[in-house]
């Protein structure tokens, strides 16, 4: 266990230091949507509610993580498939799933700050008082890394990074227009509102208001039906990472 | 032997046959090098002894280990030089080359000791704090090589160490490819830079199109090639070649240079057919001298037929 606490260190170091060229820029781009989402997407509505407010603000962060899960991670693993990177690392006397965890956490840590100024500007700029439970921490970990692993999945599911680029386009659009994380679910027709009750994305935002706002959410539900994707993620990425050619 | 490889053969998804029935063995403190053109299946077969890839069949053992079964010890057994840059952009030469030792299990002490000198001796001082980014792509290969080498593998394995890189580097950076092999290591080198392998190694194989064409020390190679002599010419420049003559044996017409091979009696023929197209302006210059490794490999790989006399190690 402690060769594996300091091949995940050295990784970290690896991966933070190896991405440091554009991690400043992604910080930056991450709070500039976190604060773009809440201000752009308040625009559609004629009015906004405390409801509308809360939905919006707690929303904001979880499309991020999801975006940089499902978007980002793939898209950056295709092109270091691409380029050899992959090919490099993976010859490191280095179990391969220490790297990707690695990767997770420094994609992790390069989110956070977007998170908690858009979540603090948000209650700001609504005017509403946060509901901070300590079960925000497990929570925010737990959508970041189920929407990093699921991106891995896909990123080492599919060869040709062409396809993941294109994949993934239709992943955000669908994630941004048709799924409750801005809104509540039962403004969905109902066959999809029958779809996002298994999809992990209204889950991933039930944790971000169960745990940030007073909004009634089934915190439990949630936490379970994340924490079974989260597992899915790991295990598939876990399967296809040990593949060869 | 340190590295046994025993009738490897590599079939891609689409029935593409990267190796055919490979064997070879390489042992400590040995300098093997593997030798052939583009896409003759060399990088495939080192895929397969670092564990990126699997043989559709055959076996891969090192130090006796099944590597196929086992590639994690192949990962702690080889440090590897890759041929396409090494992923540094972010980290400076130092931190790339120390951060690597680690990896690989050295003392930090000793990382920092051995990385200071592959720095010096490869003349790496003036980027050592540079961002790999913006150094050029000759100084990313030395600092690639040194990453394999800060802490070597019981195998370390140079795939194109030498690409983009300047005459006096290169030289230095060849003794310390030898220095590896001198503490014990035994060194597989891929190139298709036949010249310079010529000095370096103590065996080769020569591999065109997955296959084994030719395997030994360079001398007992080049012993087949018998008492022949090569010829060299170098056209002038926009100068179509001569129509050439019988007794210039398997003859190769490389962009401005045709080489051939040319027996014992015939010299002087020769001598006085290449002054002749000296004197009309056809060529630049010729040289006659004894067979060099390069003749083998271009016969072995021109003319795939010559395998059978070559099979034999030395």
């Amino acid at each position: 266990m402690a060769k594996w606490f300091r091949s995940y260190f050295l990784m970290l170091k690896w991966v933070f230091l190896a991405n440091r060229t554009w991690l400043t820029m992604n910080l930056v781009i991450q709070m500039c949507i976190a604060v773009g989402f809440i201000f752009g997407i308040s625009y559609f509505y004629p009015a906004i509610t405390p409801s509308i407010a809360k939905y919006l603000t707690t929303g904001a962060p979880t499309l991020i993580l999801i975006t940089v899960g499902l978007v980002m991670v793939p898209q950056f693993v295709a092109w270091a498939r691409a380029d050899g990177t992959f090919d490099y690392i993976w010859s490191l006397p280095v179990p391969r799933m220490v790297h990707t965890t690695a990767d997770a956490t420094n994609m992790f840590g390069s989110m956070l700050p977007g998170i908690v100024l858009s979540v603090i500007f948000g209650s700001i700029y609504f005017d509403f008082s946060l509901n901070i439970s300590p079960l925000v921490i497990p929570a925010v970990v737990m959508i970041s890394l189920c929407g990093t692993f699921l991106g891995y999945t896909m990123a080492f599911a599919v060869s040709k990074p062409m396809t993941t680029q294109v994949l993934t386009q239709v992943i955000v659009f669908a994630v941004m227009m048709f799924s409750p994380v801005m809104y509540p679910a039962s403004q969905l027709p109902g066959w999809l509102q029958a779809v996002h009750k298994v999809l992990p994305v209204q889950y991933m935002a039930d944790l971000s208001r169960g745990t940030l706002t007073d909004l009634d959410v089934n915190l439990g539900q949630a936490f379970a039906v994340v924490g079974a994707w989260l597992i899915a993620g790991f295990v598939l990425t876990w399967f296809l990472v040990r593949r060869r050619q | 032997m340190l590295l046994e490889i025993r009738d490897v053969t590599k079939i891609y998804k689409g029935k593409i046959k990267a190796n055919d029935n490979i064997s070879l063995a390489v042992s400590e403190g040995e300098v093997f090098g593997l030798l052939g053109p583009n896409g003759a299946g060399k990088t495939t077969l080192v895929n397969q002894i670092i564990g990126l890839a699997v043989p559709t069949s055959g076996m891969i053992t090192i130090n006796g280990v099944n590597i196929v079964a086992n590639p994690g010890y192949a990962r702690e057994a080889c440090s590897f030089q890759a041929q396409v840059q090494a992923p540094i952009s972010g980290l400076s030469v130092l931190q790339a080359i120390e951060l690597v030792g680690r990896i690989r299990g050295g003392r930090k002490p000793d990382v920092r000791k051995r990385a200071m000198e592959l720095i010096e001796k490869l003349e790496l001082v003036e980027w050592q704090k540079t961002m790999g980014l913006i150094i050029s792509g000759g100084v990313r290969r030395l600092v690639a090589f040194c990453m394999a080498a800060v802490t070597p593998g019981k195998i370390v394995i140079l795939d194109e160490p030498t690409n983009d890189i300047d005459p006096l580097r290169r030289r230095q950076l060849w003794q310390e490819v030898q220095t590896l092999a001198k503490r014990g290591s035994a060194v597989l080198l891929i190139t298709h830079n036949v010249l310079e392998a010529e000095r370096v190694v103590d065996r080769l194989a020569i591999v065109d199109q997955g296959v084994i064409r030719g395997m030994g020390t360079p001398a007992s190679l080049k012993e087949a090639e018998g008492d022949a002599m090569r010829l060299e010419l170098i056209l002038e420049p926009k100068t179509a070649a001569p129509s050439l003559p019988d007794y210039l044996k398997q003859p190769v017409i490389i962009n401005r240079r045709i080489l051939g091979q040319v027996q014992p009696a015939d010299i002087p023929t020769t001598i006085a057919w290449a002054r002749e197209l000296k004197e009309v302006g056809t060529i630049e210059e010729f040289s006659l001298g004894p067979a060099t490794l390069e003749d083998v490999y271009i016969r072995l790989v021109k003319n795939p037929d010559d395998t059978a006399n070559h099979k034999e190690t030395s």
